[in-house]
């Protein structure tokens, strides 16, 4: 029974910030309609930022959210309009922006990944911050797990506000229901579209600082996840953030159940069957959206 | 075999002998990097066989490349060198068959999610194999096998897979998954089974990529997963067959000679920005060009057009005089609460044209999706010729005999007129290939008026003419029954004219029409029969004149007050 809590209670947390990577990842493919594979990457490198905020500067790393988040933004911001609008512009229907935008962000990958393994090498990073242990009905959890947790919250709380109170979050939305009509309303899709990917990279990077306070981290280890945040966001059907959210709490809880009563080394395997059981049952995703 | 292929068949052979000779004179570093060019060779054309004409990008290569050596790494000293190498080809194909039955059904986003991360899983699974069973991570490989053997195997492999390419391409099987890249709805409507044919030539990439990886086994003494499974090789792959261009089958040798070459000189003075660099490599070829050296040499010297087949103008469409060709019994679609098709009922009897009309948004196109197998009625019977086809798949509905066209037209646009009318005789129930196909394809354009443009491609044709070729497309298919879907709509009324006398020619010669449609006039003049619908349901049923004289027809189009 402890364990059962045990389990459940760190699957949540890891968990949440799956539902949190993947949101911005949902917002990127969404609206922008990128496929950006090189999305974990910009988790990778906010990891190493919060890493330097709080080993070079003694600070909290939550405190490096102040600028590492419009840091972030501005960052993803340029690479649209730099790197993706030239795609944008010459693809002729979706699939082949999807094409395109699969093959360059596969390239952005690399070169990402490579700047990272020159500046850091291949060894896993981390940082002990916060590392108290909490006592929640019987189970210890560390207070910056338990933290994590709940700025993801905050922050997925925020982008929901913002998606369904603000003018622009409806421009977004309206974009990823159907650019063309949204086009008629007088949305400049363009930018409703930079600036979703933009915020979607906000997100993974405010991912990556909660994730480096309490998992070991290296230069690699962006592509994995990149692959759960894409099965995610497949999972709970594209541009559904609610969908994100279950899936990505089913997920966090699979993976620590596999982790704890079979092998840590087999979590890849349970995130590929969860996406094959639920591409066989409900091709649409959970929540029934079609995914195109 | 014509006189002219043999001087190729010469210069090919001259080539092959020279390259096999190779070995004998090279240096030890000259041997390794021809093997190097020869394995990329032989992953980037198979990588090409199946991601060129499907656009499915398949980020998986190292996944089955490693998968090849490990099976040389585990039963390599067991088994003779041939039974070792069936042996991986066996374990590839199996695991091909395992992804592409999950992942190929669907749409092409899912497959390439899925092989983006099918490496990674399955170096976590040796990993946890050899760590957990075997008890070590890495596995010794002592097999007396030289680099010239290395190289001949290898060589061998890039010759088969050239063929094999070849051959595909030559088929029906190519064809089909042309037809499947530019539009896989078409395709299914035409008879192709898509799944079938995406699996199938994923299943014979694979084997190829197994291969090389078994064959290149025993150039490292020493494997681990981390070596086996380098996801920079699917990386690296997919870049030589981009940069030459995927669509041909040279294309990717084209992209393998200098990027081997390059990649060798920044590994050798850049070894630790290599990933950097191969990076903008890659986004460089992405962005300059995006169809390969290939795709650059034909947009700047094209290739003298063909000149078009002969039309030989004999068509006719088979008809049995018997009971209801189609019934349509009960039939119902709900999408969630809305019920777009509401417990619909009607027959269609042999040789007649029937016109399905109604307002906007009464379900005639649902009602056409479920007849021709796009949809799957939520409950009813539908019988073509007394078989139930309610709820099979579009692609087997397309061989019993029904064909469509689409309200928005759909042509298959970087294919020649000739190969859209091509692509409808080559899956139907009794195929047409070759020389013949392309008889028959003539004489079908010719028939629609397309006969002086079939080498064109779709895209440059206009409005009608697309869905001229459109219509030929679906009489291709020898169907009995010809679903129209707004086929008229949008025309000038000069081709309006054209069309009704084309429809009418079609049901002159015996075939059988449904027709959605809002030209008034030309359901007046073609059909014998309407059947109105209203908000999913039917509402009235008999000869034109009467039902629009309906004061029911009469509300549903113009509301209650006019009624």
């Amino acid at each position: 029974m402890a364990l059962l809590f045990d389990i459940l209670l760190s699957g949540l947390i890891l968990g949440g910030m799956y539902a949190l990577i993947a949101i911005g990842l949902t917002l990127q493919y969404g609206v922008a309609r990128i496929m950006n594979l090189s999305y974990g990457e910009f988790l990778i490198v906010a990891a190493f930022s919060a890493f330097f905020v709080y080993s070079g500067l003694a600070m909290s790393p939550l405190l490096g959210l102040i600028v590492i988040l419009p840091l972030a933004f501005a960052v993803n911001w340029l690479v649209y309009q730099i790197l993706l609008t030239p795609l944008v512009r010459r693809a002729k229907n979706r699939d082949m922006l999807e094409v395109d935008s699969i093959l360059a962000t596969f390239g952005l990958l690399f070169v990402v990944q490579g700047i990272l393994l020159v500046m850091f090498g291949g060894q896993y990073y981390s940082y002990s911050y916060l590392s108290v242990p909490v006592d929640i009905f019987g189970s210890v959890v560390a207070w910056n797990r338990l933290l994590a947790l709940l700025v993801a919250l905050a922050i997925g709380f925020v982008v929901y506000l913002l998606l369904t109170r603000t003018r622009q979050g409806t421009a977004i939305r309206a974009v990823a229901v159907n650019p063309v009509s949204a086009e008629l309303c007088g949305i400049n899709i363009g930018k409703a579209a930079a600036f979703a990917f933009a915020l979607g990279g906000a997100i993974v990077a405010s991912g990556g600082v909660l994730i480096s306070m309490f998992l070991t981290f290296n230069a690699a280890m962006g592509v994995v996840f990149t692959m759960k945040a894409l099965i995610v966001v497949i999972m709970g059907g594209v541009g559904n953030i609610m969908g994100a959210l279950v899936a990505g709490l089913l997920l966090g809880i699979a993976e620590t159940a596999v982790a704890r009563l079979v092998d840590p080394g087999l979590t890849l395997a349970v995130t590929f069957a969860l996406f094959i059981i639920v591409l066989l049952v409900r091709p649409t995703g959970l929540f029934g959206r079609p995914a195109r | 075999m014509s006189l002219r292929c043999v001087p190729w068949l010469v210069l090919g052979g001259v080539i092959l002998a020279l390259l096999a000779a190779f070995p004998l004179a090279a240096s030890g570093y000259h041997l390794a990097l021809g093997i190097s060019v020869l394995y990329y060779t032989v992953l980037a054309t198979a990588w090409a066989l199946f991601s060129g004409p499907t656009r499915y990008i398949s980020l998986a290569t190292v996944a089955f490349f490693g998968i090849g050596a490990y099976t040389v790494a585990v039963v390599g000293e067991m088994l003779p060198w041939p039974l070792v190498l069936l042996t991986a080809a066996g374990v590839g194909t199996v695991i091909a068959l395992i992804v592409g039955l999950s992942t190929l059904r669907l749409s092409g986003i899912y497959f390439v999610i899925f092989s983006f991360g099918l490496a990674e899983l399955i170096r976590q699974l040796v990993t946890w194999y050899e760590v957990n069973i075997h008890k070590s991570v890495g596995r010794y490989i002592f097999l007396p096998i030289t680099q010239e053997q290395i190289y001949w195997q290898l060589l061998a492999l890039a010759v088969l897979v050239l063929l094999t390419g070849w051959l595909i391409g030559r088929s029906r099987l190519g064809l089909a998954l042309r037809v499947i890249g530019e539009d896989e709805t078409v395709a299914r409507h035409v008879g192709i089974d898509t799944t079938w044919a995406k699996l199938a030539l994923f299943a014979i990439s694979a084997v190829f990529m197994t291969l090389t990886g078994a064959v290149m086994a025993p150039r490292w003494t020493y494997i681990d997963p981390s070596i086996a499974f380098n996801p920079m090789v699917s990386f690296q792959v997919v870049i030589m067959a981009l940069l030459g261009g995927a669509g041909a089958l040279f294309g990717p040798l084209l992209g393998v000679l200098p990027l081997v070459f390059l990649f060798e000189i920044l590994s050798a003075n850049f070894p630790n920005y290599f990933s950097i660099l191969l990076g903008v490599v890659f986004i460089f070829v992405v962005y300059v060009l995006p169809h390969g050296v290939v795709g650059f040499l034909q947009k700047h010297w094209p290739k003298a057009k063909l000149a078009p087949f002969n039309a030989t103008p004999a068509f006719v469409a088979s008809a049995e005089p018997r009971g209801a060709l189609l019934d349509v019994d009960a039939v119902s679609r709900n999408f969630g609460g809305l019920v777009a098709v509401d417990n619909m009922s009607f027959t269609i009897q042999p040789g007649e044209i029937v016109g399905l009309i109604g307002p906007n948004g009464s379900g005639k196109t649902t009602m056409l999706n479920l007849i021709s197998g796009a949809l799957v009625p939520s409950a009813g019977n539908i019988r073509f010729r007394g078989r139930d086809i309610a709820g099979k798949s579009p692609h087997t509905i397309a061989r019993l005999g029904i064909a469509r066209t689409f309200q928005l037209v759909r042509v298959l646009s970087s294919m020649t007129a000739s190969e859209n009318v091509i692509a409808g005789l080559a899956y139907r129930a009794t195929p047409l290939w070759g020389a013949e196909a392309a008889r028959h394809a003539a004489a079908l354009l010719g028939k629609v008026g397309l006969a002086d443009k079939a080498h064109l491609p779709a895209d440059q044709l206009t409005y009608i003419d697309q869905k001229r070729l459109e219509l030929a497309r679906a009489l291709a298919l020898e169907p009995e029954l010809l679903l129209l879907d707004e086929w008229l709509a949008g025309l000038n009324p000069t081709e309006l004219g054209e069309g009704i006398a084309l429809i009418q020619s079609l049901r002159d010669s015996g075939l059988t029409i449904i027709m959605v449609e809002h030209v008034m006039d030309a359901i007046r003049s073609l059909c014998g029969r309407c059947v109105v619908m209203n908000v999913g349901k039917k509402i009235a049923d008999g000869p034109p004149a009467t039902v629009l004289a309906d004061p029911e027809v009469i509300r549903a189009y113009l509301g209650d007050s006019d009624a």
